[in-house]
């Protein structure tokens, strides 16, 4: 029987929902299922990890671990890892989880495998899929031994409603610290803007919007609808929105359930970061812009006479 | 302090690519140098003119790689390798990593700077299992390098809440994001310089391997087939009267997609 250790997503003593949606798709799989907890003062968050779909829960709990460094949490992920007995260890879309990913596969010796959209098991036999080239395709990966590390790509596995777990809680020894990469310091994306990775709603802007004026317009929508507020990479380059806004491949890949892209052309590497949104509408002035090629509701129209009937038009339905 | 970086020849993603019977069509492919790989030369050779390193690229595979190779000479790189053997046609990151870390046996580098990922498969390991295999510490997703002093250099990541701040104990392998500079375009003298220099090209025997020992022949994953990527449909569209066509829209998120 399959065994799939999922490694929990923590941000600000929550538990995403990455940690549900890839335990959900672990018992579609018919697999035994375990995940890891790795952070400071997490105790409180058992409960959710077993109503996230564990079986098992690996917490890794100590001071130390409260900043993100690399080699401690895939001491703790292969510490779990063994114990458990896992031949399926899956991370969501995050950057820490594609930071740890390939140390845990290369120290187990397992395979390693990025973004993947999909798994299935025919016996021993794990095979996956995932976008390459910029999504332009995708593979279909057969792995040749019998462990798998994956990094599972944002929106590709759902939560199964009335999931459950059990409660069989093993602790983690501490690792020791990364004497010789030291964290020194976490500068915090200041603003108290939403994160893309977490928002419902996901609101970006592009060359369209020509300037900060255009930006400040597009801004206000975000806030009407608590949305997170992207940008295309022609944006940032602009020196209007800083890198971290930016939705891309070399950025952020997001999948919100509603995606709304203003003034984006949508090139190559955009459409790569935002594709796998539920629902997509853009607003361009350009008929022809291949943004509309993936949107399912497009407006041809100059955003800055769209954005505030927009407004208006949303705060009437949501009353 | 010696740095190694690699480099990698890739399929041009401006272009489009078409997929028959689970193989990608090479007719009409154009190859370029990993966008990534771009930003970790110029990061080198950044530090070369900041700090005095010496600078020295590796790329494996892809045929014939010279003017890939020229390229990053004309942007400021002393020295280039080229691994080419025949039995590297499935190579997965392990077997990359494997090669790499006999190239870097070889050298007494001080830092290793990689691409955080190739843009032909976006897979983001070889770099971390390198250093993996080298026991040496590691940041991925590096934006910004800054030198201590001979022993240390402090990096920046971006990580998921914030930019880590990370000082590192050399040697190290640090990946590289596109936002860490903006490559440089290399002067015309740079390009006629360059075609006079070296390429140090080898086979896995030259370089005092086996392609058993990098494990060609037993890769952990193998790529079954292409497919074409499930790409979306453009939905409607509408055109027209601005204010009437977005309050029909916004009726259909609503009602119909039921996002609001």
């Amino acid at each position: 029987m399959a065994k799939v250790l999922v490694i929990a997503e923590i941000k600000q003593g929550v538990i995403k929902s990455s940690t549900t949606e890839l335990l959900s798709k672990a018992k579609a799989i018919g697999a035994e299922t375990a995940v890891v907890a790795i952070g400071s003062n997490i105790e409180s968050l058992i409960p959710g990890l077993v109503s996230a779909g564990s079986d098992t829960q690996y917490v890794a709990d100590d001071p130390g671990l409260e900043l993100f460094s690399a080699g401690p949490y895939a001491s703790c992920v292969v510490d779990a890892a063994k114990q458990f007995g896992a031949n399926l260890i899956w991370f969501g879309f995050s950057e820490s989880g594609k930071a740890v990913a390939p140390r845990v596969a290369a120290q187990l010796d397992a395979a390693c495998a990025t973004e993947i959209t999909d798994v299935t098991l025919h016996g021993d036999q794990i095979e996956v899929t995932r976008p390459a080239i910029t999504n332009k395709v995708m593979q279909r990966v057969k792995v040749n031994i019998e462990e798998l590390v994956a990094v599972v790509r944002a929106g590709a596995f759902e939560a199964t409603e009335g999931i459950t777990g059990t409660e069989n809680v093993i602790k983690l020894s501490p690792p020791a610290p990364d004497l010789k990469a030291v964290i020194k310091e976490l500068v915090s994306d200041a603003s108290g803007d939403i994160d893309l990775a977490d928002a419902d709603i996901v609101i970006s802007v592009g060359r369209g919007a020509k300037d900060q004026a255009g930006i400040d317009l597009v801004k206000e929508l975000a806030n009407d609808l608590k949305a997170g507020f992207g940008s295309s990479r022609a944006m940032v380059d602009g020196g209007f929105m800083p890198h971290g806004k930016q939705v891309g491949q070399t950025g952020k890949i997001v999948a919100p359930n509603l995606y709304m892209a203003f003034g984006i052309s949508g090139a190559i590497q955009h459409l790569a970061g935002m594709n796998g949104s539920k629902v997509i509408l853009a607003v361009n002035k350009d008929p022809e812009a291949p943004i509309f090629n993936v949107a399912d509701y497009g407006i041809v129209g100059d955003l800055f006479e769209v954005v505030p009937i927009l407004r208006e038009e949303i705060k009437k339905i949501r009353t | 302090m010696k740095i190694l970086t690699t480099v990698k020849k890739v399929v041009d993603v401006e272009l489009t690519i078409h997929v028959k019977d689970g193989a990608i069509v090479e007719d009409g492919l154009q190859y370029v140098i990993n966008a990534w790989d771009e930003n970790a030369v110029e990061t080198a050779v950044q530090l070369k003119e900041n700090s005095g390193a010496e600078t020295t690229l590796v790329s494996i595979g892809g045929g014939d790689n010279t003017d890939m190779i020229r390229r990053c000479y004309a942007m400021g790189i002393e020295n280039g390798i080229h691994i080419e053997d025949p039995t590297l046609g499935a190579a997965d990151s392990f077997v990359y990593a494997k090669v790499l870390q006999k190239v870097y046996e070889k050298g007494d580098y001080d830092l290793v700077i990689t691409g955080k990922q190739a843009q032909d498969t976006d897979n983001g390991q070889t770099g971390i299992i390198l250093a993996e295999y080298l026991g040496l510490p590691c940041v991925s997703n590096v934006i910004a390098i800054e030198v201590l002093d001979d022993q240390h250099i402090k990096v920046s990541r971006s990580g998921d809440a914030g930019t880590e701040i990370v000082e590192l104990e050399l040697p190290a392998v640090v990946t590289v994001d596109v936002s860490i500079n903006e490559p440089r375009l290399p002067a015309m003298r740079g390009i006629m310089m360059a075609k006079k220099k070296k390429i140090d090209v080898m086979d896995l025997a030259a370089l005092g391997t086996s392609p058993d020992e990098v494990g060609c022949a037993t890769p952990k994953s193998e790529i079954a087939e292409f497919l074409k990527s499930d790409t979306r449909q453009g939905g409607q569209k509408f055109e027209g009267n601005a204010a009437e066509i977005t309050a029909q829209v916004v009726d259909l998120l609503a009602n119909e997609a039921k996002v609001f």
